[in-house]
């Protein structure tokens, strides 16, 4: 009634809505109420993934890593911590990854023929042709996408896993089931179960957690936040280098930049021309030699870094480096030889050995 | 903007007010500023708000104007309650209080400009016209293009003065309007009521002068720590205690029995006699005691009705702190 | 009657002379800018957006104003807020407003208005000098973006259109939390020193992991989001979030003035 009383009235009121919408941001998302979905067969899931098209569409993933993983430079998207990046696919081989780092971007955009990497905080484009005898050129960009992530992962280790389908959920906004592989007992893994989201609908995984013995919360998780199943703007799987940047090739760039870095050392070797695998599923562990001169010529503020997050242990294969997160677990002897896998350390100290 | 307000025609009184409170009281924490304010401003009556510093006159007119609301009582403006009906009522209200308030970077005119572009009485087209007419009636046309920084106290009193007549106005409201002015000024402001008198506005003024308020005032409030202690006509309350005259003669007795045959009343009081006025006049008793040979050492007039009540009131307040009586022209007040 | 009040009081700030100097030192930050970019030698690099402005002129209104809305034009804000209304009760000028009479509610949209309409020159101001300067030291060949890209001039126009209006409801909500501040002193200094204090201890706070539960409360953790302008294509999710942040602040700040100046006594 009163003009006064009204005018208050509305004026706390806009302040209550501006609290309450404060709180409502600062909320994370809710995971909504599960979907209800018709039942389905772990095995035809499993089937129906990896037999899923995916087609095209494009999405945001975001990366929630609990790994203790160190900040690699080349990377940065996968230290600790939430990351996010959008991915675009046509469905056809041609893809596009936009990885925010902070303010700066990164960029990978596969054409089809020709793969670039732009890095906008050194304003450097790296092309890479592909070449006939190596159709996948670059690893670390399918990796990224959790569909094609989990369809690897499915099909590594289903027959070393029990394989059950634990209810639903809502992922992207996307009806979903959970599919979970939990490894079998004869496996020396530290993994204790991989959950996977699959779009009840194209079959298609949405996201991928990663649970360790002892914990509850998932070490990782890498999944879609948003996505749009359907064509994409040709116009993205196109790149033109800008105006000014400088193009090189990955050849000339990791000429001068091994010996920057040790940790691309091993990574190097590992994923390397032919790294030496020792056993199955999921205790698999890698094994490969990295040349002495590598090793020696890391340089002292490299080393340092080096010895911050690893422990030094020996035995009776010799001594080394022991490099422990909650998934994996990396020994690089002081000889050069490397061997890393999802197990614990004592698998990686009876491996070693078999390194040529 | 709808209808709060009742028509003034309804109005029960029998003469029209421009404003009336009731019941005032404003607490500003534990001090009580105002308290039990019952003021009647008739319409087209210049009141004068009489009372020595911080007994409360601004803080009247502030409630008056919807700047403050009271703690108690009520407020009839204009016809319209306060402060709920303010956009009806002030539009045609006038004010200066405490002191003018305007932009120091800005010129006199371009002070007034931007006063006059929220006068919701005066039509756009008219802004200009009305600026440089209120400069010419208070004198400021020379100064206008001027920075109000620069201006002196009495020049920024008059733009003042000037930003309340924008408008024609039913009321105008001036707290202290001669604060600062010289007396040349003083006279422009006592011209200017007068003038607003005749075009038949109602004028409320404050002041802590009584001089001020007898030479223009129709009405008369006297306040004191808070309080209306009087409020009338000034021709009534001056003569409320009758007039007299103090005359310190020696002769007492020869001055008594000739007045009592003049048919004079009179009685002795200390070393004198207290002669009333009524139906005499001063030079007639100052004749009949002389021709009476009776020595006349000194007559004085009595301080009477207002002007005892207002002298007692304003020496007792400076006595407090401790300042003479004088009456100087800027009156300290602040 | 409205227009005439919303007109006279941005005519008002802009006669002020602070906010002319304010102005003044706002346009010369791209040029400043630019003129470093230009003399620095090196290809570029660096943080950000920083790493691409060489030989990308249309990058510096975008550049500048990020920047500058980290410190410069929550100032600048602050002080239009301050003179709004706490600098117009200390002049005594609020009163004659008030008995005009104005109602309290129009007032303060009078003074948002203001706040709105000078927040919007200034930064659109500063965008457009920049264009200039950016133009002129470093040369403009259409608009790389973050993600290599490189838009036609036409599309990056747009860009800075788009983030001119982003930036200025920041700068507008901070203002409005001011005016709050405002509504309650006498002391346009008061105003400023509070929100500025604000502004920075929240950047500092936004610092702090530990504490990243407040990190979602505070307006500067939305400033750093708006960079997603110069991503292509553009990802709207982290400049809805800044903007609703703002808004919430917008809203609350609004509401306090508004409860303040109804209940005030002047
Ligand atoms: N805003 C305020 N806060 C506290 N006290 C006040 C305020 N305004 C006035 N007062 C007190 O109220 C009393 C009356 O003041 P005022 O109305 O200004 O007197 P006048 O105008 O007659 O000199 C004084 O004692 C003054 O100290
Ligand atoms: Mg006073």
């Amino acid at each position: 009634m009163n003009k006064r009383k009204v005018t208050l009235a509305a004026a706390a009121a806009g302040v209550l809505t501006g609290a309450t919408g404060l709180s409502l941001l600062a909320m994370p998302a809710g995971a909504g109420q599960p979907p209800s979905l018709p039942p389905v067969a772990p095995e035809t899931l499993v089937e129906q993934v990896l037999t899923s098209e995916p087609g095209a569409f494009g999405g945001t993933i975001e990366v929630d890593n609990k790994l203790g993983l160190p900040a690699i430079a080349e990377i940065p998207q996968l230290a600790d911590g939430k990351h996010s990046g959008r991915v675009w696919t046509d469905g056809n081989g041609k893809m596009r990854l936009a990885l925010p780092n902070g303010q700066s971007e990164q960029t990978i955009v596969d054409d089809g023929t020709t793969t670039w990497v732009w890095n906008s905080a050194d304003n450097e484009v790296t092309k890479s042709e592909r070449r006939a005898d190596k159709p996948d050129a670059e690893p670390d960009a399918k990796a990224a996408d959790p569909a094609t992530a989990a369809k690897e992962i499915v099909g590594l280790t289903k027959e070393f896993s029990d394989i059950s389908v634990d209810g639903t959920a809502r992922v992207a906004n996307r009806a979903a089931y959970e599919l979970v592989l939990t490894p079998k007992a004869s496996e020396k893994t530290l993994v204790r179960e991989v959950r996977i989201a699959v779009d009840a609908e194209l079959k298609m995984p949405l996201r991928v957690a990663v649970l360790t013995n002892g914990t509850a919360e998932p070490a990782g998780t890498v999944g879609f936040t948003e996505i749009n199943v359907g064509p994409q703007d040709a116009k993205l799987f196109e790149f033109t280098p800008p105006a000014n940047a400088e193009v090189t090739t990955p050849e000339a760039k990791e000429r001068e930049g091994r010996e920057k870095r040790p940790e691309a050392g091993v990574e190097q070797a590992l994923r390397g021309e032919d790294p030496q695998v020792f056993g199955t599923g999921w205790d698999t562990v890698l094994g490969a030699r990295i040349p002495t001169e590598a090793m020696t010529q890391v340089p002292a503020e490299a080393q340092g870094l080096v010895d911050r997050f690893t422990k030094e242990v020996s035995g009776s294969w010799g001594s080394g480096k022991l490099f422990t997160t909650k998934v994996a677990t990396v020994l690089i002897a002081d000889d050069g030889r490397v061997v890393a896998g999802a197990v614990p350390e004592q698998v990686l100290f009876d491996t070693i050995g078999q390194v040529k | 903007m709808t209808t709060s307000a009742s028509a003034p025609a309804a109005a029960p009184s029998t003469t029209a007010v421009a404003a009336r409170t009731k019941g005032l009281r404003k607490e500003y924490g534990s001090t009580v500023a105002v308290d039990r304010v019952d003021l009647e401003l008739p319409e087209g009556a210049v009141l004068g708000m009489l009372g020595p510093n911080g007994s409360g006159k601004t803080t009247t007119i502030r409630m008056l104007l919807g700047l403050v609301r009271p703690t108690q009582g009520e407020i009839e403006l204009l016809g319209t309650p306060l402060p709920d009906g303010a956009e009806q009522a002030l539009p045609h209200v006038g004010a200066l209080v405490e002191g003018p308030g305007f932009h120091p970077f800005l010129s006199g005119r371009e002070n007034l400009v931007r006063c006059a572009a929220f006068e919701p009485l005066l039509p756009k087209k008219q802004i200009k016209q009305a600026v440089e007419d209120a400069l010419e009636r208070v004198g400021l046309a020379q100064a206008a293009h001027r920075r109000f920084r620069g201006y002196s106290l009495g020049m920024k009193q008059r733009l003042g003065l000037a930003a309340a007549l924008l408008v024609p106005r039913k009321l105008v409201v001036l707290d202290e309007p001669t604060n600062g002015l010289d007396p040349a000024g003083t006279r422009e402001i006592r011209k200017i009521i007068a003038e607003l008198h005749e075009q038949g506005s109602t004028v409320l003024v404050s002041s802590h002068l009584l001089s001020e308020v007898e030479a223009t005032c129709t009405h008369v409030a006297v306040l004191h720590r808070g309080t209306v202690v009087a409020q009338g006509e000034l021709t009534e309350l001056l003569q409320a205690g009758g007039s007299a005259l103090h005359v310190i003669t020696p002769d007492v007795e020869t001055a008594l029995s000739a007045l009592r045959q003049a048919k004079i009343s009179a009685r002795p009081l200390g070393d004198g006699l207290r002669v009333e006025l009524a139906g005499t006049s001063a030079p007639q008793v100052i004749e009949t005691l002389v021709k009476a040979g009776a020595g006349v050492y000194e007559a004085t007039r009595w301080k009477t009705g207002l002007e005892e009540l207002f002298a007692r009131l304003t020496e007792a307040e400076e006595a407090e702190r401790g300042m003479s009586a004088v009456d100087t022209l800027d009156g300290g007040a602040r | 009657m409205i227009t005439r009040q919303l007109g006279s009081e941005v005519r008002w700030m802009l006669r002020r002379p602070r906010t002319l100097i304010g102005l003044f030192g706002l346009v010369l930050v791209p040029i400043v800018i630019s003129f470093g970019i230009w003399t620095a030698d090196g290809d570029g690099g660096g943080p950000g957006i920083a790493a691409i402005l060489r030989g990308n002129g249309m990058v510096v209104p975008i550049f500048t104003l990020f920047l500058s809305l980290n410190l410069l034009l929550p100032l600048v804000a602050s002080i239009w807020a301050a003179d709004g209304l706490a600098g117009e009760a200390q002049h005594g000028t609020l009163r004659g407003l008030l008995v005009a009479p104005v109602s309290r509610v129009r007032l303060l949209f009078v003074k948002l208005f203001g706040l709105t309409a000078m927040s919007l020159f200034a930064v659109t101001l500063m965008a457009v000098v920049g264009i200039i300067a950016g133009t002129a030291f470093l040369g403009n060949d259409g608009m790389m973006t973050l993600s290599g890209t490189t838009l036609t001039t036409a599309e990056g126009l747009l860009r800075i259109a788009f983030f001119v209006v982003l930036v200025t409801f920041q700068m507008v909500a901070v203002g409005a939390v001011a005016l709050a501040v405002s509504a309650t002193t006498e002391h346009p200094l008061v105003v400023q020193a509070a929100t500025m204090t604000s502004i920075i201890v929240f950047q500092v706070l936004g610092q702090f992991s530990s504490l990243d539960w407040l990190h979602p409360f505070l307006i500067t953790t939305g400033f750093p989001g708006l960079v997603d302008v110069m991503r292509d294509p553009i990802p709207f999710d982290q400049i809805s979030d800044s903007t609703l942040l703002a808004g919430c602040y917008l809203l609350i700040g609004t509401g306090l003035a508004a409860i303040r100046l109804v209940t005030k006594d002047s």
